[in-house]
């Protein structure tokens, strides 16, 4: 089962918002997932707990985080959405 | 005839049983399915009784212990910062609610077909913060008229806020086609673009430009909620001059409801989804082919290393703020978390002079604090009658840094429960002021080329 962090400035609303989005997709592609939110501020300490990270603001490349990232601005103003939401399939299938 | 016994049947029953009807009755307009409303509505009382429980939590603690350090050594910081979160639900569960949203969706759309704005504010989890003002002064005044009157104002302020704002937030954080319609974020500016100005033509203090890379690895502490809880609760005890046994149940408690609280608030905000989602597509529709600002969360730019860096220094500073600042008796707690959102436009105006960005960072907080100890007593009164049980804090208050302590929120609910004759004029005089200043140099910035480099003032 994948692992996938989502975070956001305050770990609720934008998170919570693409958290649901990830889900249902993979749902509706039938892979398992285990999905959690935090803030921005925790993901140094969180992300490699993870299979990969999304986040929906943009983030510095960051040196302690050893798993990808994911930028997913786009699951808040729908533009280029699809497009994400593909990548993270993608990434939960390898 | 019937509709009004039933209004009142629900009226009489409070929030908890309001507010899944209030979601469902939206849910509807917004063309949901009953059963997705339904949902809907369910979850978002469930999120409710969540936080009601972590509140109790909160106020039952700390509120003897606030009392405590007042007695022993005259801190009086007896007004609890409850958090965003908890005043976000006691928002939405008002009666007034629905006209309230539909109001600031509707204002939205007249401007935006007037031309009179290029945002498109969809973010609708986001509009309790212009609710709140509404909702505080229907609460004052009991008038409803008032109250709807408040909020549209909030909201045609924060809409040509987050306009103006767009092209710094383009630039500093590389995002284009978006603008930031959260008054929690914008009402900064209202502070930092004068005091920015000011400091630009003070000798000396101009100059000053410090760079501080390794805060993160010292101050990282203070953006991991459950150890802010443990030491803010540790602290606090042993200033109430508790027995060690009560200082760690205390600290360890509030470790709880700093991790808690984001989460009963997650669930509130996954109830409203399906509702957000739906005014998205239609309003998407309905403006197709119009280029226009698509309004997002701030939350968005709150990760930029910039502001993670100025917000984890400003964290400390705004507690030991709290305690000399005079006049100020509220106690930060719950939305130190939300610091960072306070100084994120900050930063981008001071193009990340960590000095700069970290003198105004005080004045807002202190005009945050200030305003929310201002308005503790109302948003108090809100919320008992809001079913909030306080009746264990020992008397303390609760407030936020949020609501109507944001200082455009609090000015406009200043206004409003004023003696209107007065403060309306100088209101409409001073926001003309400022948007035609705007109009005059957004139509400057327009005609001249914007070289590399060039900040917004």
């Amino acid at each position: 089962m994948k692992r996938i962090l989502v975070a956001c400035g305050n770990g609720i609303a934008t998170s919570t918002v693409v958290a649901i989005k990830i889900r249902e997709a993979c749902e509706s592609e039938n892979i398992k997932v285990y999905v959690d939110q935090c803030k921005l501020m925790e993901l140094d300490s969180r992300a490699n707990d993870f299979d990969f990270v999304v986040t929906t603001g943009k983030i510095q490349n960051n040196e302690k985080i050893s798993v990808p990232i994911v930028g997913a601005m786009s699951m808040l103003t729908g533009i280029g959405e699809e497009e994400t939401i593909e990548k993270i399939i993608n990434l939960c299938k390898n | 005839m019937i509709f009004y016994k039933i209004f009142h049947v629900l009226l009489d029953a409070g929030p908890t049983v309001m507010l899944p009807f209030m979601i469902f009755f939206i849910g509807l307009i917004f063309k949901l399915k009953p059963g997705k409303a339904f949902k809907s509505g369910l979850t978002i009382g469930i999120g409710f009784a969540g936080i009601k429980m972590v509140i109790a939590l909160l106020s039952s603690n700390l509120g003897p212990a606030a009392q405590q350090m007042v007695k022993n050594f005259g801190i009086h910081l007896d007004v609890l910062d409850v958090g965003w979160g908890a005043i976000a639900a006691i928002t939405w569960g008002s009666p007034i609610i629905p006209i309230l949203i539909f109001g600031i969706l509707a204002i939205n759309i007249v401007l935006l077909i007037l031309k009179k704005t290029e945002t498109l504010d969809v973010d609708i989890w986001n509009y309790h913060h212009l609710a709140i003002v509404g909702v505080l002064t229907y609460f004052t005044t009991k008038s409803v008229v008032l109250g709807v009157l408040a909020t549209l104002t909030t909201a045609v302020v924060t809409f040509k806020l987050s306009d103006w704002s767009a092209p710094l937030v383009e630039k500093y954080f590389e995002l284009d086609g978006v603008s930031l319609p959260t008054l929690s974020a914008v009402s900064s500016l209202i502070i930092a673009v004068p005091l920015n100005w000011l400091m630009d033509r003070i000798p000396f203090i101009n100059k000053i430009h410090i760079d501080m890379k390794s805060a993160k690895k010292y101050l990282g502490l203070f953006g991991e909620p459950m150890m802010m809880g443990l030491i803010l609760g540790g602290g606090i005890g042993v200033l109430a001059k508790y027995d060690i046994t009560k200082i760690l149940t205390l600290a360890v408690n509030m470790a709880a409801v700093m991790l808690l609280l984001p989460k009963m608030t997650a669930l509130f905000m996954e109830g409203l989804m399906p509702i957000s989602e739906a005014a998205k597509k239609m309003t998407k529709e309905k403006f197709k082919g119009r280029k226009f600002l698509i309004g997002i969360d701030a939350a968005v730019i709150v990760g930029n290393a910039e502001v993670m860096t100025t917000g984890l220094i400003l964290i400390p500073l705004t507690i030991g703020l709290a305690f000399i600042l005079p006049g100020n008796h509220l106690l930060p707690f719950a939305d130190l978390a939300v610091v960072p959102f306070r100084i994120a436009l900050v930063v981008a105006l001071t193009g990340g002079n960590l000095f700069r960005s970290l003198v105004i960072g005080i004045a807002v907080m202190s005009a945050i604090l200030l305003a929310g100890t201002n308005t503790s007593q109302a948003l108090t009164g809100l919320a008992s009658s809001s079913g909030i049980n306080l009746s264990m804090a020992a008397g303390a208050l609760i407030s936020t840094f949020a609501g109507t302590s944001l200082t455009v929120s609090f000015i406009i609910y200043e206004v409003f429960i004023g003696n209107l004759v007065i403060t309306v004029p100088l209101f409409i005089v001073g926001f003309a002021a400022i948007w035609i200043y705007m109009g005059r140099k957004e139509k400057k910035m327009k005609s001249v080329p914007l070289e590399e480099g060039a900040r917004l003032n």
